[in-house]
């Protein structure tokens, strides 16, 4: 038992003893011993009145003439407040601290519980949405920013989306849930403003550009073709007349491919569903191919006779590039190989060749728009360096995804993969 | 009545059945936002497509009314709502019938908007329509706000900048006069730019129902504006129409 146990039961016995003893010499015993057991119990309430004023925070109550036990226990509480006290400073400053740093940040910041509601929200979703600090705290966050399309990714999710802000017509938010905890999540609001903006001028250029740079090469190129069929055309032309047509015709693909890449990513939300008889243009592609004689053998492999619901000129784009993609780069004495297959989750073609291969680095890069593998390879005739990104819009535009194996050297395969919504399995 | 104060009911899914329905009112109401932001970008960038597209998609807004409208109903029926939860169901009908009309107006101008880009286009690109349409979709943001937040105060705001968007169509509407009086050849243009800015008064007057409706739903508790006639009046009326 510990000493101030010991000694506190030690002071009632000695108490009562003295009662007793008093008791022995005066008579009525029971009157001195229920007296000291009074006062005893009126000296402990009075503790525990202390005690409890001390616990209330009230100042002037506590040790003064007290000793022992009861001194003890106030010295224990007391210190415990001061403990509590310094850590609820130190828990102050950092809460400061962090509420000043999320203060300071661009990108808004809010947190949401489960049923949605608005828990808490940093100075940039003031600026960026217009909260309102007095009386948006336990709103639904979808009472407040009611674009559609917000909406739908917090119900559904799937990519972060851009929406227009709720405060100023023209700005552009780009808008980001990460679920954490057991159903909480922190939504994550940047200005893209001037992204947009900027995104939206260079696509503005490039259209631009590609439209005035055609009519004025269509006038070259008919001189040229006029030129080379002349008759009285001196000999020491044909040559330089010839390779002017060439590069003509190459520039002429050039700014077709850039016009065919700026409206496909100007072109917004999913591609149409027309019938596209996939099967067919496949045939058809391979035997354009397959013709020339200096080109690698075209094998087709037909697995399926699933139709694609898709708009019928990209999807003719996306298979044509890759498959003059694998031409080009395979040596006549090669193969290239398409095949077409389908399941329950979709389609997909594949074009796979025994070329020169992409090195492992180069393959996230290669849609990219004029990337080139190793500038001191060059570019095979007749590309342009924008197939791989035709490609790779067509695909995002019909909800596909494209992806690329090679070894350097044996040879690459282009898988590209059709949603299941968009297949159609013919009966029979 | 506080926003809190909805969150009190002995029965906790009758609670989420109201706050779903104000969920869904304000869903529509950034649906139609959408809209007319669309029907406005179509006039402004020439679009005709996309003015067509906004013409078609007016059926979404209808849904929603339809759905939003049974909903109300079958809370009416099983839950036998009273004081607040009544007038917020009321409210609810209200304004979602006030939101289907916006939609129509944003329906005529994607319409208009198509019809108009093939005309030649004025040098400033419909600069007034445009204003028009700016301090209309702030009216309409706003009162959408104010239902959301329950917020009397920012109500009466938005009611009392009805004036300016009438002073602005009326601005309009001479200034179109003048044009055709001028040039009889404009005649079918501008008389088309007018029924956009007609489209859109029209919607600032359904913003201010709207606002009316917020009042009407939080009054009968706590109203704390005092002095501005203005004001007073309209907490009269919504007075009264609690009363209706």
């Amino acid at each position: 038992m510990p000493a101030r146990w010991v000694s506190a039961l030690t002071r009632l016995a000695l108490w009562l003893a003295v009662a007793v003893v008093l008791g022995g010499v005066f008579g009525a015993m029971s009157w001195w011993l229920s007296g000291a057991l009074a006062l005893y119990l009126a000296y402990t309430l009075n503790r525990l009145y202390h005690l409890d004023q001390v616990l209330q925070g009230r100042k002037g109550y506590g040790l003064a003439g007290t000793t022992g036990l009861w001194a003890e226990l106030f010295g224990r509480v007391d210190s415990f407040q001061v403990k509590a006290k310094r850590r609820k400073k130190k828990y102050n400053q950092l809460l400061r601290e962090i509420r000043e740093s999320t203060g300071a940040l661009h990108d808004a910041g809010i947190i949401l519980n489960p049923d949605r509601e608005i828990v808490w929200f940093n100075k940039a979703a003031v600026r960026l949405l217009g909260l309102d600090r007095s009386k948006d705290v336990g709103q639904r966050i979808d009472n407040l920013v009611r674009h559609p399309d917000f909406i739908a990714y917090l119900e559904a999710g799937g990519e972060p989306v851009t929406i227009p802000s709720p405060v100023d017509g023209e700005g552009r938010l780009a808008v980001q849930v990460i679920p954490y905890g057991s159903g909480q999540s922190l939504t994550i609001i940047q200005d893209v403003t001037r992204q947009t903006l900027l995104e939206r001028s260079r696509r503005d250029f490039v259209a631009n550009a590609s439209h005035e740079l055609r009519s004025p090469l269509t006038v070259i190129s008919g001189y040229l073709d006029a030129m080379a069929e002349e008759p009285e055309l001196q000999p020491q032309w044909g040559k330089p007349i010839g390779e002017m047509n060439r590069q003509t015709e190459r520039m002429m693909a050039l700014v077709a491919e850039l016009i065919e890449l700026s409206r496909l990513e100007s072109s917004e939300g999913d591609a149409e569903r027309e019938l596209v008889k996939v099967p067919e243009l496949l045939r058809i592609l391979c035997q354009e191919y397959d013709a020339s004689p200096d080109s690698p053998a075209v094998k087709l492999e037909l697995e399926s006779d699933a139709a694609l619901l898709g708009n019928e000129a990209a999807v003719q784009s996306i298979f044509r590039n890759l498959l003059s993609n694998a031409v080009r780069f395979t040596a006549s004495t090669g193969e290239v190989v398409i095949s077409w297959r389908s399941d329950s989750d979709g389609a997909e073609c594949t074009v796979s060749d025994t070329g020169i291969g992409i090195p492992e680095e180069a393959i996230p890069r290669v849609t990219e728009r004029f990337f080139r593998v190793d500038p001191g390879r060059g570019r095979p005739a007749g590309g342009t360096g924008l197939g791989l990104a035709i490609v790779k819009h067509a695909l995002q535009r019909h909800g596909g995804s494209l992806s690329i194996s090679s070894t350097l050297g044996e040879g690459s395969s282009f898988t590209c993969r059709f949603p299941a919504d968009r297949v159609v399995h013919r009966g029979g | 009545m506080e926003v809190e104060d909805l969150g009190h009911h002995i029965s906790r899914r009758f609670n989420e059945e109201l706050e779903q329905v104000r969920t869904s009112v304000l869903s529509m109401g950034g649906v139609v936002e959408t809209q007319l932001e669309r029907a406005m970008a179509a006039l402004e960038g020439g679009d005709s497509e996309l003015g067509l597209q906004v013409a078609h998609d007016d059926y979404k807004v209808n849904q929603r009314e339809v759905s939003i409208d049974e909903e109300c109903s079958r809370i009416l029926a099983t839950r036998g709502p009273t004081a607040s939860d009544l007038r917020l169901i009321i409210a609810v009908i209200k304004t979602i019938a006030d939101l289907e009309r916006v939609g129509d107006e944003a329906e005529k101008i994607g319409v208009l908007a198509a019809r108009l880009a093939a005309e030649e286009r004025p040098s400033n690109n419909y600069r007034e329509v445009r204003n028009l349409a700016r301090h209309v979709q702030t009216m309409l943001h706003k009162a959408l706000d104010a239902f959301a937040r329950l917020d009397v105060e920012s109500a009466l705001e938005v009611v009392k900048s009805d004036d300016i968007v009438d002073d602005e169509y009326n601005a309009l509407y001479r200034q179109g006069i003048t044009f055709m009086m001028e040039d009889p050849r404009t005649i079918s243009r501008v008389m088309d730019v007018t029924w956009v800015g007609r489209a859109l008064e029209r919607i600032g007057d359904h913003a201010k129902n709207i606002c009316e409706y917020v009042i009407f739903m939080v009054h009968g508790k706590d109203i704390r504006y005092t002095g501005v006639a203005e004001m007073e009046r309209e907490v009269r009326r919504a007075a009264r129409e609690s009363e209706r």
